[in-house]
């Protein structure tokens, strides 16, 4: 964990150069013992320099909403969202200090999403769903581009994504230093982006023609080595929008034009040596200027393998709902949203992730999670939203390395 | 350390200093390292802990030697206590300098002084508890220096450099122009090279059970020993093995010396490292042995 990396390229007289494995399981005993040692703290060069080979990745991943029940339906379409998710990404070192990379992701969504919450015969709220299944594709590409020295590396990124009726172009800075004998990394980073909607007028009504949201955010972060097998580290996020921050898919959708958000996390990584494994442990708060706030921990176990990783994992999350929202939506408020997510509820995760090596080149990243939410698991107060809504998600990457 | 030594530095473009003044640091953290722990060295710390076997004085051990000291029960573990950085008393007893001649009983006193885990410890301090005792960190100190001095470079802006320290090398980056360097295995029962293994990062450390041999019996031995069992080992010739860093290239290397030559393999294979297994009268296996042309396997 706290080794350098294992950049040595060997070769015999004849053969071509080959990369030497990533240590096994002696040789990460034996390794422990050196972590204390100055000479082996992750080596100054290696840790702050581009990647030593080119990266080229293929990831899909497919989720799935659970079909809404039908006691919680008044009327629309029982399916909700189907998304296609496929990213191709590609990174590679330019010269001694500097690294690119090209990210490009396609999103098409399918199916139908709550309009409206109204009440049901017998007075219990149900959903109006929009009617026809909507089907958007969404694309997006970045580029980053990163510069390394000796006790860190700074990164600029810009991105566009466009879909019908949304575009969106981000910047975005990030800097990283290492202290003196490597045991603690500062990181920081600022973002800003311009985003336009334009919904379209179809199925339901909408009642804007275009309008337009700015977002900054800022993030300052610590990592700190505490011991030969484990590491911590602490984050603060402070985001800020304005402008138009509604859904217009909604009927009755009213938010505010300004929106803080404030979120710290806390994480931890242990290895146990007899395991040969890693506990992650990540908490992370949030709160913001619409009343919510929110707690989520999340518990992994990354089990080495003879030739892979497997981490499952398992997270909690509980929300307080904004203090705008209600479950039917308050027209006669300023402010007022039925939307689920600013709802009061509860929710657990419970997946795993396997990454398995090929080859000296080939990784094959497996991972898949089930999420459900009810209003009962939740921490906070506030009637359950009818719409909360449990997914299923399944991803499958390819990831190729060469020099 | 008792050794030649070669520092070359071929590239190194963002260098704060000069290479002269590089070349000086090296020099200074070397004879630090040699004055603390070389056990020849009257005040080093080696010597100090030795010189408290038996009083039940306690020795402090800072960051670096506990380090070492960490890696060498590690090893010890890991080697089944073939590994031993005790086992020095066992080394006078056969006394190779006078050409070796133990007598049983001298062999069975040395024993009783013998042993990593009667190492006592509080904290980061340590003590032998026997008068007699000693520690020696001679077959992980010299790789270490070589580790030590790679990363001085490196941390200096040296991107192509060369360590070596009486046979054990590590390298920075590649060389100047971009090809890897090119370093030889000593042929265990010749002059000449065995092979040449290309390095880029990297380090290879060799040991050997043919460079002091003794003669018991009129039977030829080499100058390593079991410490369980105070004979000399049966092991390989000599081992090569490469890794990331010299400490732990040396460190499999010399506890394959120490085993049976089935058992080596199986250790050496367990380490998932590029290895070499060289034995009179056989042709050298591991991984890096699919590098030997024809011809040169015939030198034999």
């Amino acid at each position: 964990m706290v080794q350098g990396q294992r950049e040595a390229a060997v070769a015999a007289i004849d053969l071509p150069m080959k990369r030497l494995q990533p240590a096994g399981p002696l040789m990460r005993r034996l390794g422990q013992s050196l972590a204390i040692l100055p000479a082996y703290q992750s080596a100054t060069v290696l840790a702050d320099a581009p990647p030593a080979f080119t990266e080229v990745g293929l990831r899909y991943s497919r989720y799935s909403e659970d079909s809404l029940e039908r006691d919680k339906r008044i009327f629309g379409s029982e399916d909700r969202y189907d998304i296609d998710i496929t990213q191709l990404w590609i990174e590679a070192p330019v010269g001694a200090s500097w690294s690119v990379a090209l990210d490009m992701q396609n999103d098409y969504q399918s199916g139908a999403s709550p309009w409206f919450v109204g009440a049901q015969a017998d007075s219990e709220p149900g959903v109006i769903m929009s009617g026809a299944s909507i089907q958007d594709n969404r694309v997006e590409v970045g580029i980053t581009t990163r510069y390394f020295w000796a006790d860190g590396n700074a990164g600029f990124a810009i991105s566009h994504s466009n879909e019908d009726d949304y575009e969106a172009t981000a910047l975005s800075f990030d800097a990283s230093w290492n202290s003196v004998d490597n045991s603690r990394t500062w990181s920081s980073s600022f973002s800003s982006s311009h985003d336009s909607v334009r919904p379209t007028q179809g199925v339901i009504p909408v009642f804007i023609e275009s309008d337009e949201l700015d977002t900054q955010s800022v993030y300052f972060g610590v990592s700190q080595i505490l011991s030969k097998t484990a590491v911590a580290r602490i984050g603060l996020n402070y985001t800020y929008s304005e402008g138009y921050l509604s859904d217009p898919y909604k009927l009755m959708d009213e938010r505010p034009n300004t929106h803080e958000r404030l979120a710290l996390s806390l994480g931890y990584r242990r290895f146990f040596i007899d395991f040969d494994a890693s506990l992650q442990a990540d908490y992370r708060y949030y709160a913001d200027s619409w009343g919510t706030d929110s707690h989520a921990i999340e518990l992994g176990w990354a089990q080495n393998l003879s030739r892979g990783l497997l981490t499952p994992y398992l997270r909690y999350y509980t929300q307080r709902q904004a203090d705008f929202f209600d479950v039917i939506a308050d027209t006669t408020k300023a402010y007022h949203a039925d939307d689920y997510r600013l709802s009061s509820y509860g929710a657990v995760t419970l997946g795993a992730r396997w990454s398995l090596a090929l080859s000296d080149q080939w990784t094959l990243e497996l991972e898949a999670e089930r999420y459900e939410t009810s209003r009962g698991w939740g921490l906070y107060s506030g009637e359950e939203a009818p719409a909360l809504v449990d997914f299923w998600r399944g991803t499958i990457a390819l990831i190729w390395r060469f020099e | 350390m008792g050794g030649p030594a070669l520092l070359v530095i071929d590239s190194a473009p963002r260098a704060q200093h000069s290479v002269a003044s590089i070349l000086d640091q090296v020099v200074e953290l070397l004879a630090s390292l040699e004055s603390r722990f070389s056990r020849y060295r009257p005040e080093s710390l080696i010597s100090q802990i030795n010189q408290r076997a038996g009083s039940g004085d306690y020795t402090e051990l800072d960051t670096e030697a506990h380090g070492l000291f960490e890696l060498a029960g590690q090893l010890w573990t890991e080697s089944g206590g073939l590994f031993d950085i005790t086992s020095g008393p066992l080394r006078h007893a056969w006394d190779f300098r006078a050409g070796g001649k133990a007598a049983v009983e001298n062999i069975r006193q040395a024993l009783e002084l013998v042993g990593f885990g009667r190492i006592e410890w509080r904290g980061t301090t340590c003590h032998l508890p026997q008068a007699g005792m000693e520690v020696d960190l001679g077959g992980i100190a010299k790789e270490y220096a070589v580790d030590r001095t790679a990363a001085l470079l490196r941390g200096a802006g040296v991107t192509s450099g060369l360590v070596e320290l009486a046979g054990d090398v590590a390298v920075i980056g590649a060389q100047g122009d971009e090809t890897p360097w090119s370093i030889g295995i000593q042929d265990p029962h010749g002059p000449n090279s065995l092979c040449s293994v290309s390095l880029v990062d990297a380090a290879l450390a060799t040991s050997g059970n043919y460079a002091r041999t003794l003669a018991y019996n009129g039977k030829k031995y080499g100058h390593l020993l079991d410490p369980r069992s105070g004979w000399p080992v049966s092991g390989p010739d000599s081992v090569s093995v490469i890794d990331a860093h010299c400490l732990t290239a040396g460190a499999v290397a010399t506890v394959a010396c120490l085993k049976h030559q089935d058992q080596a393999v199986d250790w050496l294979r367990d380490s998932q490292l590029p290895w070499l297994l060289c034995n009179a009268g056989m042709r050298p296996v591991g991984p890096i042995a699919g590098a030997l042309s024809a011809s040169v396997g015939g030198s034999q």
